[in-house]
């Protein structure tokens, strides 16, 4: 596993300069809370019929910070970015919350700052 | 929605649905022309419960609850990733038992995706036959393990239990068996009119798009997309017991449901080679520590590429742990496929797909 420190600024541009659909595998999104209010985003990848390369874009970012929507470049990460809304409570352009927990859930379920509904 | 079309909801409680999702199709006449889906229903949090309730030794036996059909892959997912971590090698009599219990897992999971995909055709008899030869399978898991359904055959560091000559003779029987009924299952999905030509050209994903919406599983080897994890990884010897990766063109239900077939023979090949050779030696190794640093661990689910990420922080209590599951990932491209079809078509669609809900909602 190969990890790319990116910053919220440059991750669009460094994504849509290594993203070769026919050569790279986007697997998802991943989020880690590094502290109370510091979270990694990962956007991790893999080579299509390579042996377990895998290459890891990530940005560590406040809570609160708006990240880039990557959808147009990656379509299928339109999804995986929902999740990371939902349980984080990350901030994404044009991901909305819902897709993933109900409106009664515990909120945020992945955070620190996780809070029940009532 | 404009004035010419009319939205119609399958799910979250339908007939054709084994669990509970929504997709909610907007239809101009019979055509389908947009797609929404939603998939939280019935969220667990077992990601949350695996950082703040459950040891990391303790995890394998959690996270082996998220699917009654890819247990052993999610247990051997984690336990992996732990492996990784903690440094520790494994004997290779372990790591062909755990080959052996994922190939009869994806061997009795592509069954019940068949024969749902005949009960969806109208064809009961059929749906009851592959139900009925699955139980072959369900006997075979037992055999190895002590369970039908929820194993806990995978520990850190080998797996639970030895296989006995007596058990790998009867083992080679019921292979034998089975490989006589796939064969008949194969004339029946080519040549019967419900199966073959009535889902030749329906629900089709393209290769182009396969790559666009990163298909995975069946569904992207089913379009020609050759990706499967078995051919990405060195866990796990899958280049010295017979693995050949499969791929079809048609990227249809037909094609899906071929697929399936052959990768259940594939799988019935990969048991055999591993009963013929399984080398002498110790089935657990100890292997001593806390995780400390982080690791991403893949393995090919049978509905496709399962990933664990795991972060530990030298204690016993992880930081992270991230289950990305084969039909969350597939969503973009199931809707995809949707579009264009008849609505009449959609249940048939969704059972080729073969999608599994307790995985995406873990």
């Amino acid at each position: 596993m190969t990890k790319i420190k990116s910053s919220l600024e440059n991750i669009r541009a460094d994504i849509e300069a290594f993203y070769d659909a026919s050569q790279w595998h986007f697997i998802t999104l991943n989020g880690l809370e590094l502290k109370k209010d510091v979270l990694e985003v990962q956007w991790i990848f893999s080579k299509y019929e390579a042996l377990d390369e895998l290459i890891v874009y990530y940005v560590e970012i406040a809570y609160d910070a708006l990240i880039p929507n990557v959808g147009d470049i990656i379509p299928s990460a339109m999804i995986s970015q929902r999740e990371i809304v939902d349980m984080f409570g990350a901030r994404i352009e044009g991901s909305a919350k819902g897709l993933y927990l109900d409106e009664d859930s515990l909120q945020m379920p992945l955070s620190s700052c996780a809070y029940n509904v009532k | 929605m404009s004035k010419k079309t009319v939205e119609i909801p399958l799910g979250s409680q339908h007939i054709s649905l084994l669990e509970p999702v929504r997709f909610k199709f907007e239809c101009e006449n019979e055509k389908i022309i947009r797609v929404d889906s939603d998939v939280g229903f019935v969220h667990r949090g077992i990601e949350r419960a695996c950082t703040t309730k459950f040891k990391f030794d303790t995890i394998s036996t959690v996270v082996a609850r998220i699917c009654g059909l890819c247990a052993i892959t999610h247990s051997l997912s984690y336990t992996v990733a732990i492996e990784k971590l903690l440094e520790g090698e494994i004997s290779m009599k372990a790591k062909y038992l755990r080959i052996l219990l994922l190939e009869l897992d994806r061997i009795h999971s592509h069954m019940l995706c068949l024969s749902h995909t005949c009960e969806n055709a109208g064809f009961e008899a059929m749906f009851m036959r592959i139900m009925g030869d699955r139980e072959l399978i369900m006997e075979m898991q037992e055999l190895v393990t002590g369970n039908r359904v929820q194993f806990d055959f995978i520990t850190i560091g080998g797996v639970n239990r030895d296989i006995s000559s007596v058990k790998v003779q009867e083992l080679r029987k019921t292979l034998t068996v089975l490989t006589q009924k796939i064969e008949g299952y194969i004339e029946e999905f080519e040549n019967n009119w419900s199966l073959s030509l009535k889902f030749k050209g329906i629900g089709a994903l393209s290769l182009e798009n396969a790559y666009k919406f990163n298909a995975i599983g069946p569904l992207a080897r089913a379009s020609g997309l050759k990706i499967d994890v078995r051919n990405e990884i060195d866990y796990l010897p899958y280049d010295k017991v017979g693995f050949k990766m499969q791929s079809r063109s048609g990227g249809d239900i037909h094609a899906r449901n071929t697929l399936r077939l052959d990768e259940i023979r594939n799988s019935i090949e990969i048991c055999n080679n591993i009963l013929d050779g399984l080398p002498e030696g110790e089935i657990i190794t100890k292997i001593k520590g806390k995780p400390l640093g982080e690791t991403i661990v893949r393995f090919e689910a049978p509905r496709g590429e399962l990933m664990y990420y795991v972060k530990g922080n030298g204690s016993a209590m992880l930081d992270r742990v991230r289950i990305k599951t084969p039909t969350f990932a597939c969503i973009p491209a199931f809707s995809d496929i949707f579009v264009g079809q008849d609505y009449a078509d959609a249940p048939a669609i969704l059972a080729s797909f073969d999608p599994c809900l307790s995985c995406t909602a873990k």
